[in-house]
């Protein structure tokens, strides 16, 4: 069976094959696998003698994979998806707070320009400061937050949309 | 000895603390905000008390909750940890007036060290090279005005900071004026005061720190330096010791300078000195922190010496046993803070829970941390998970233990730096010493994964898919087997019951 995953903006697929064994498909060939759960989140995988230990966490179509010290964050994707998938690239980018946090200061007012990698917002977390960029050039749409107030990760804070 | 010692702090260094209590043989007395009630320095320690919500400004740095603790349990003393009340004047006075012994200097070395212009002056008298800058707080107007005098890049500190908070290094004039407002923002709601100093900025410059401890019989020891050049954000993220950069002479001296500042506050406790050190090996005096240190551990590794446990006994009246010929180092330590926190989004903090967490450990490994799957990182408190110490004969070594105990940690839940320490530990300028706080910002490469193990990853995602999907649909068919007898098959299996 074929999995489809999205990692990084980039679409991997792997098959692994179901029989007597399990086999997994590489550059064409296929070798045995072998997956043991050794604790709650903890595996053995061993392919084709190879021995790799992985935490893996899954929370529906998630899956985050750790790997020596490395995180892999798949989204696993069914093949009707994937074929229904076309990036709409629109002309309006929102910006968002990337974690719980408190705007400190807005620096461009609705209707005010902005260039790309311009900051548009500081914004406060665990005492620290950053402040957040405009991803394109263009106009401040809406402002949809105050100074003082506290933001959820992934709020949206100020909209800009391209001239 | 004391019978009872309260911890004013949190996290792993509250855990660190409980540890040499425990092994003194002292009762210890835990306090918790409400963010911390699952947390370990509660259910390790004998008492626990709660002191009120999350925000540190509501709890841990409330010096009256504190003292009421302490007076309720009947703890003789207080540790103050690192961060929130380690290094305020009022507490260490607040104790001493109340009769609790405050492990740590007298608030009169906490205030003149404490205040940076202040301490400036003392180095100044000791003899100790300082770098250029302004005499004291500024007003913006005169800020302006000494930059331009020193020259461009300067620095931009907090004068009641520490910990990278409110310090902003300038490169250019028009960027000044916003960055000494970021910084006063910044030094106002981490300090509560938002006074600032401008200093030049040294190009290239290795941070270089002398542990120091003193007893209260006028007796004052160095235990060598530490080097904490990784920075990021202006913080620390390795630290190793001995410094790679500091040969047996120079090591002699900085240490003598070190104790003769110490000594001209007639130090108390466990202290560090911390200095900036260009190209050239000139040196100069930083500030002086007045607590236990974050990076203590790798001083402990090399020495065999116990911080902490000596703080408690010094702070209890006991005299320094060894003179400073019998301090002595052997091998190397390297110590990584490992973060709750996105390298490639500039090591923003990525709070969360940890749904799972597996810790090395090995011969010469010791993971100073408070951590379990499950625990929740909030946005209140440092992101820090863990410090994860090493020690080896050399540095080469030490080197490469690091970076195989970081390859057997795994943390699910939250995004760390894991691999962002294990690339540094790859690197051939780290490799060879040639380290600077300029590190990082002039290695973009090392903060983003190469994704070599991309094969591995996506095998493991697609077995776990695959495995997830089989579970499914046993436990579909399980569901008609009667559920006494899904009790029954559990608890034998667990070994309870035998069937």
């Amino acid at each position: 069976m074929i999995y489809t995953f999205k990692f990084q903006d980039q679409i991997y697929r792997i098959n692994l094959e179901d029989g007597k064994q399990t086999e997994v498909e590489i550059d064409g060939k296929k070798f045995p696998v072998c997956f043991q759960k050794i604790d709650e989140r903890f595996y053995s995988i061993l392919i084709d003698g190879e021995s790799i230990g992985v935490g893996i966490l899954k929370k529906g179509k998630k899956v985050e994979v750790f790997l020596n010290g490395e995180l892999y964050e798949f989204e696993s994707i069914s093949e009707r998806e994937r074929q229904s998938t076309s990036a709409i690239i629109s002309g309006v980018q929102q910006i968002k707070s990337p974690m719980p946090s408190r705007v400190v200061k807005i620096l461009k007012n609705v209707d005010e320009a902005v260039n790309e990698g311009e900051g548009v917002i500081v914004i406060e977390a665990m005492k620290m400061e950053s402040e957040l960029k405009s991803p394109i050039n263009g106009r401040v749409k809406e402002v949809k937050v105050k100074e003082g107030s506290a933001v959820e990760s992934g709020s949206v804070l100020i909209v800009i949309s391209s001239e | 000895m004391f019978n009872k010692i309260l911890i004013a702090n949190r996290g792993e260094i509250a855990v660190r603390i409980i540890r040499a209590c425990r092994e003194l043989g002292v009762k210890t007395v835990a306090v918790y905000s409400d963010a911390d009630r699952r947390s370990l320095h509660v259910a390790m320690a004998d008492e626990a008390y709660h002191i009120g919500p999350p925000a540190p400004g509501e709890s841990y740095l409330v010096i009256k909750k504190i003292i009421d603790v302490a007076k309720h349990s009947g703890a003789e003393a207080v540790h103050p940890g690192y961060g929130f009340l380690s290094e305020k004047e009022a507490f260490a006075d607040a104790c001493e007036k109340e009769g609790i012994v405050f492990i740590g200097p007298s608030p009169e070395a906490i205030r003149l060290m404490g205040d940076k212009i202040t301490a400036r002056k003392i180095a100044q008298g000791a003899k100790v090279p300082l770098v250029p800058g302004s005499e004291g707080a500024v007003t913006d107007v005169e800020a302006v005005g000494i930059a331009k005098k020193i020259g461009y890049p300067v620095m931009i500190k907090a004068s009641a900071g520490g910990g990278g908070k409110g310090m902003r290094l300038v490169r250019k004039q028009d960027e000044f004026e916003s960055s000494l407002r970021m910084a006063r923002s910044e030094a106002r709601s981490a300090f509560g005061d938002d006074s600032v100093y401008v200093e030049k900025f040294i190009e290239q410059s290795r941070h270089v720190e002398i542990q120091v401890i003193g007893d209260s019989h006028g007796n004052v020891l160095h235990l060598f330096e530490r080097e904490c050049s990784i920075q990021r954000r202006h913080q620390k993220v390795i630290e190793e010791s001995p410094s790679p950069a500091i040969r047996d002479k120079m090591r002699k001296k900085m240490g003598e300078v070190a104790v003769r500042i110490a000594k001209a506050v007639s130090y108390r406790g466990a202290g560090t000195i911390e200095f900036i050190m260009d190209q050239k090996e000139n040196f100069y005096f930083l500030e002086m922190n007045t607590r236990i240190q974050v990076e203590h551990p790798v001083t402990e590794m090399i020495t065999g010496f116990d911080i902490v446990k000596w703080m408690i006994r010094i702070a209890a009246g006991e005299k320094l046993l060894l003179k400073q010929k019998h301090i002595s180092m052997k091998g190397h330590a390297l110590e990584c803070r490992v973060y709750a926190e996105d390298p490639e989004k500039n090591f923003l903090p990525s709070p969360g829970k940890l749904e799972y967490v597996r810790s090395p450990s090995g011969p010469g490994v010791r993971d100073d941390s408070s951590i379990y799957s499950g625990y929740e990182v909030t946005s209140f408190y440092d992101p820090m998970l863990s410090k994860l110490i090493v020690w080896a004969d050399t540095r080469e070594e030490a080197i490469k233990k690091m970076d195989s105990v970081l390859r057997e940690y795994i943390v699910l839940g939250v995004r760390t730096n894991i691999g962002f320490l294990r690339r540094v530990m790859g690197n051939d300028e780290f490799i060879r010493g040639e380290i600077d706080t300029g590190f990082i910002e002039r290695h973009p490469e090392l903060l983003k994964s190469n994704g070599n193990g991309i094969e591995l990853a996506l095998i493991a995602a697609a077995l776990a898919i695959r495995n997830s999907t089989k579970e499914e649909v046993e436990t579909a068919t399980q569901a008609k087997v009667s559920n006494w007898k899904l009790f029954a098959r559990k608890l034998a299996v667990s070994g309870k019951i035998a069937i």
